[in-house]
């Protein structure tokens, strides 16, 4: 069964159509890749998957549950974590502490728990810390802890909003371009991240770098104009004319 | 003696005050003025329960604290879903309308003030009593704010201020964080209000005027926005400071505009010389 499914959505900001009929389908353990050209709403569908936005029109489904109605944060909390494609850290928390503001279940946060931290919440407190540390360690950012996001080179920055969304735990991992802005230096630990997604889950992924999105993904949709062009295997897109006059040929040329 | 218990009772009540405002403005980010509405309304609750309902004077306080609590999620609902100067300009209205309210309610004495008011401590220690009484509580208010401020749920209050819709998108609520600072906050000003009933023993709508909002925001100011200590010394700085120039014994004439050119004087100095106040760089910015 799908983990989440996007069923005939529909969108308009005024005039202009951003989503336009769009159907799609993740399963677990697959990464569906998202490309098209500039404005093609690529973001935009995120941002309805997400709640941001809602819908003129359509369904989407979280296993068999609709998102329709439901706010940004009760999404969250259902297990749909998303990266920003300009990452957008806590700038004011450090490093360890915008991890921590990953999980979805966060007992500590409520009033009392702030107040008084109970032995048990203490204790559930210590293990997100724990595993946020041990996702530091994986990355290669063990010293990074106590650093603030400023200090740290933009691809690491990437790297931190990457492990945000990991320790939410959750089903559904939207990525808006892991890899946009990244000097090539600092590209390896990404690389290495996605490639070591957690199994289960369905991850949508939006990137600009064709190499990769090849790379990684499972299967790929083609958006042009808000609307689903092309959907298929890598190689069937890859094939596909309609693809390379839309948007390979021209990033070829560009 | 007194003389300085009653200095001290002040600066226990105050010390509340910019403490539960400073939860609100410095913490929370929320930029209400609004805070003497809780303070007032828990007083006239408090007074009235005990005046007219015959409730002992602690459960009154606790009422009249609960009350002011439940009153500004009445109020917050609406209000904080404007933010920035949008608030502020509803919490002036409300500010406003509150007082001119107040003074046309029969039963809480209309613009007369309310007066009979039972005193919560009697006999010739009575002003030691409750100096120790608001100076205790004050300690107490003082902790929970830094302990909420700078735990798990300080950091939540922080990233919130920092990116709301990112904030959300990790499935926090921004609305419930709001809420709950306001709803302390003010029923942290409910408290003090209560207390100032039962030690005054008289409540009029001029007390909790703009001028009110004006001073408890000038402490917080001065003192350190969004520092634990800084309503402490902003608190102690503004109730010595009118004490102080009593003592130059010039006609109130001239003393009324002198304390609020005062008061606006160290607010318009802090902001050039020391924006971040008398306890310093706020801790976490």
């Amino acid at each position: 069964m799908a983990v989440i499914r996007v069923a005939g959505v529909r969108k308009r900001f005024g005039g202009i159509v951003v989503a336009e009929d769009i159907s799609l389908e993740i399963a677990p353990g697959e990464i569906l890749g998202l490309i098209g050209p500039n404005g093609a709403g690529k973001t935009t569908l995120f941002n309805l998957i997400s709640g941001i936005h809602a819908p003129d029109g359509g369904e989407i489904w979280l296993r068999d549950r609709p998102l329709s109605g439901l706010s940004v944060v009760r999404r969250a909390r259902l297990g749909i974590a998303r990266t920003w494609q300009h990452i957008r850290l806590f700038p004011t928390l450090t490093v360890l502490e915008n991890l921590l503001m990953g999980p979805r279940h966060y007992p500590g946060e409520a009033l009392f728990g702030g107040l008084f931290q109970p032995g048990a919440r203490r204790a559930l407190a210590a293990q997100s810390r724990a595993r946020a540390e041990s996702i530091l360690a994986r990355i290669g950012m063990p010293d990074a802890s106590h650093k603030l996001p400023g200090e740290l080179p933009f691809g690491q920055q990437k790297l931190v909003g990457l492990a945000r969304t990991l320790m939410n735990d959750g089903e559904v991992l939207l990525l808006d371009e892991p890899m946009a802005g990244v000097p090539a230096g600092e590209s390896a630990e990404i690389l290495d991240t996605l490639g070591a997604l957690p199994g289960d889950v369905a991850v949508l992924l939006i990137e600009h770098d064709m190499d990769l999105v090849f790379r990684f993904a499972t299967r790929i949709t083609v958006l042009v104009d808000g609307a689903v062009l092309v959907e298929g295997t890598r190689d069937a897109v890859a094939r596909d004319p309609a693809v390379k006059a839309a948007y390979l040929g021209e990033a070829a040329h560009g | 003696m007194e003389y300085v218990y009653s200095i001290l009772v002040l600066v226990g009540l105050y010390t509340i005050l910019a403490s539960s405002f400073n939860l609100i403005i410095g913490f929370g980010g929320l930029i209400s003025i609004a805070h003497p509405i809780f303070f007032a309304l828990s007083a006239y609750v408090s007074a009235l329960a005990n005046l007219h309902l015959g409730v002992p004077i602690p459960l009154a306080i606790l009422l009249g604290t609960l009350f002011a609590a439940v009153m500004s999620v009445a109020l917050s609902l609406p209000s904080l879903r404007v933010s920035g100067d949008y608030l502020l300009i509803a919490s002036i209205g409300f500010q406003l309308g509150f007082v001119e309210v107040i003074k046309n309610v029969e039963i809480a004495g209309a613009a007369s003030g309310l007066t009979g008011i039972a005193s919560m401590y009697s006999g010739e220690h009575r002003s030691l009593a409750f100096a120790c009484t608001t100076l205790g509580i004050a300690a107490v208010v003082v902790w929970a704010v830094h302990r909420l401020t700078h735990g798990e749920y300080g950091r939540a209050i922080q990233a919130m201020r920092d990116d709301e819709e990112c904030f959300a998108s990790l499935g926090r609520s921004a609305m419930a964080i709001k809420i709950t600072l306001f709803a302390v906050g003010s029923g942290l000003a409910g408290l003090a209000g209560a207390l100032y009933a039962h030690y005054f023993q008289y409540l009029s709508p001029e007390q909790f005027g703009i001028i009110q909002s004006s001073l408890i925001l000038t402490m917080v100011v001065v003192g350190g926005m969004g520092t634990t200590l800084g309503p402490v010394l902003g608190a102690l700085l503004l109730i010595a400071l009118p004490q102080a120039i009593t003592f130059l014994n010039l006609p109130p004439s001239v003393m009324a505009p002198l304390q609020g050119m005062l008061y606006t004087g160290l607010v318009l100095v802090f902001l050039f010389v020391r924006p971040a106040g008398l306890a310093g760089k706020p801790i976490r910015q």
